[in-house]
C-alpha cells in the first residue's frame, strides 16, 4: 500500500512510520525538519521511505504540493494517517487568539484539505482507502491546561465520524485512533507529579505504549480492519 | 466532447449504473444522466486529472454544457 503520514520525524509519526515500512508498505512521511533518527530511516528504506518537508499550517498548498508535485496523480494512495499536531497547552483564561490559530490550522484546517485531496485521489484510482486521525484521550476525560488542545482532536472525532457516514458507500473508511497519554515530546511538559496523576487515572496504571498505537494505526489502515469504520479506537492504557 | 462522453460513462460504470447514449450539452447532469453527489464529486476528479480544471470550486455546474464552457474557459 502507499500510505500518507505526517509528522514522521519524532515520536509516534516515526514509530509508526518504522512500523508501516516494515510491513512492507510504502511510506509518504511529512515533517517540517529531518530528525537524525528519520535520516536513518530513510537511510535504511531508501526505495519505500519518500519524504517531503511542509509547514502543515499552510492548508492553501496541498493540492499542489502533496498530491500533484511530490505523491503525484498517478499514484495510487490507500491511506492517510493525519498524526502531526502542535500543542498550545495553558488554562483557559490566558488563552491567545494567535497560537490557538495557529493550532487549529495544522490540528484541523489543514488535515481537512488533505483528506479532501486524499479521498479525491482514492476516487480517481478507485481505491476502497482508509483514513486514521489521532486523535486524544483528553477529549473525553478532560484535563487541566488542555481545553484548546483538545478541541481541536474533537473536531477531528466529529470530522472523522461525518467522513465516514458520506463515504462509506465508496468503501472509504475512517476512524479516529484516541491515544493516551504517551512518554513523547508532546507531553515532554508535564512534571513527574503530573504525570502520574494521568497514570493513576488509567487501568494500567502507567503510560500508553508507542509501539502499541503504532501497531493499532497500522491494523486500521490494513484489509483486516475492512468492517470498522467511523469508530474511535481507544490506545489509552484503560484511562477512566 | 468524446473524452467527456468517456469521462461520464467511467463514473456511471463504477457506480454500477448504465451508460447514456447521445449525450448533448442540454443534459442535467442530475436529472438526465442520473448522477448524484458522489457521482459528481467522482466526475469533478477525473475531469480534474484531464483538464486540470475544479469544476465545483467556484459554484454549482448543472449541464453537459456548464462543464464544456468552465474547460474551454480555463
Amino acid at each position: 500500500m502507499n500510505i500518507l503520514i505526517t509528522g514522521v520525524s519524532k515520536g509516534l509519526g516515526l514509530i509508526t512510520t518504522e512500523t508501516l515500512l516494515k510491513q512492507g508498505h510504502n511510506v509518504y512521511g511529512i515533517s517540517r525538519s529531518k530528525s537524525n533518527e528519520l535520516e536513518e530511516l530513510i537511510n535504511d528504506y531508501p526505495e519505500n521511505l519518500s519524504w517531503l518537508s511542509y509547514d502543515l499550517s499552510d492548508a492553501e498548498n496541498v493540492r499542489q504540493k502533496l498530491f500533484k508535485e511530490w505523491i503525484g496523480l498517478k499514484t495510487p494512495l490507500h491511506a492517510y494517517i493525519n498524526n502531526a499536531a502542535l500543542a498550545y497547552d495553558d488554562i483557559v483564561t490566558n488563552l491567545n487568539l494567535e497560537p490557538l490559530e495557529k493550532m487549529y490550522r495544522v490540528n484541523v484546517f489543514t488535515p481537512m484539505m488533505i483528506s479532501k485531496y486524499a479521498i479525491r485521489h482514492m476516487l480517481l484510482h478507485h481505491i476502497k482507502g482508509s483514513i486514521v486521525h489521532l486523535s486524544s484521550i483528553s477529549v473525553h476525560t478532560g484535563y487541566k491546561g488542555l481545553a484548546m488542545y483538545a478541541s481541536t482532536k474533537g473536531a477531528l472525532e466529529a470530522f472523522s465520524k461525518n467522513t465516514a457516514r458520506e463515504w462509506g458507500e465508496i468503501g472509504i473508511r475512517s476512524n479516529c485512533l484516541v491515544a493516551g497519554f504517551m512518554e513523547t515530546e508532546m507531553s515532554s511538559t508535564l512534571s513527574a507529579d503530573q504525570r502520574n496523576r494521568i497514570y493513576k487515572r488509567t487501568s494500567l496504571k502507567k503510560a500508553t505504549s508507542v509501539d502499541s498505537v503504532a501497531e493499532t494505526i497500522a491494523f486500521l489502515v490494513s484489509e483486516k480492519a475492512s468492517s470498522i469504520t467511523a469508530q474511535n479506537i481507544h490506545v489509552d492504557s484503560g484511562t477512566i | 466532447m468524446v473524452l467527456l462522453n468517456e469521462i461520464i460513462n467511467t463514473v456511471l460504470k463504477n457506480r454500477g449504473k448504465e451508460a447514456v447514449k447521445d449525450i448533448d450539452e442540454s443534459f442535467h447532469l442530475r436529472n438526465d444522466i442520473g448522477f448524484d453527489s458522489l457521482d459528481l464529486a467522482e466526475l469533478t476528479v477525473r475531469i480534474e486529472a484531464e483538464y486540470n480544471v475544479d469544476i465545483f470550486e467556484d459554484g454549482i455546474v448543472n449541464t453537459v454544457g456548464e462543464i464544456i464552457q468552465k474547460i474551454n474557459n480555463k
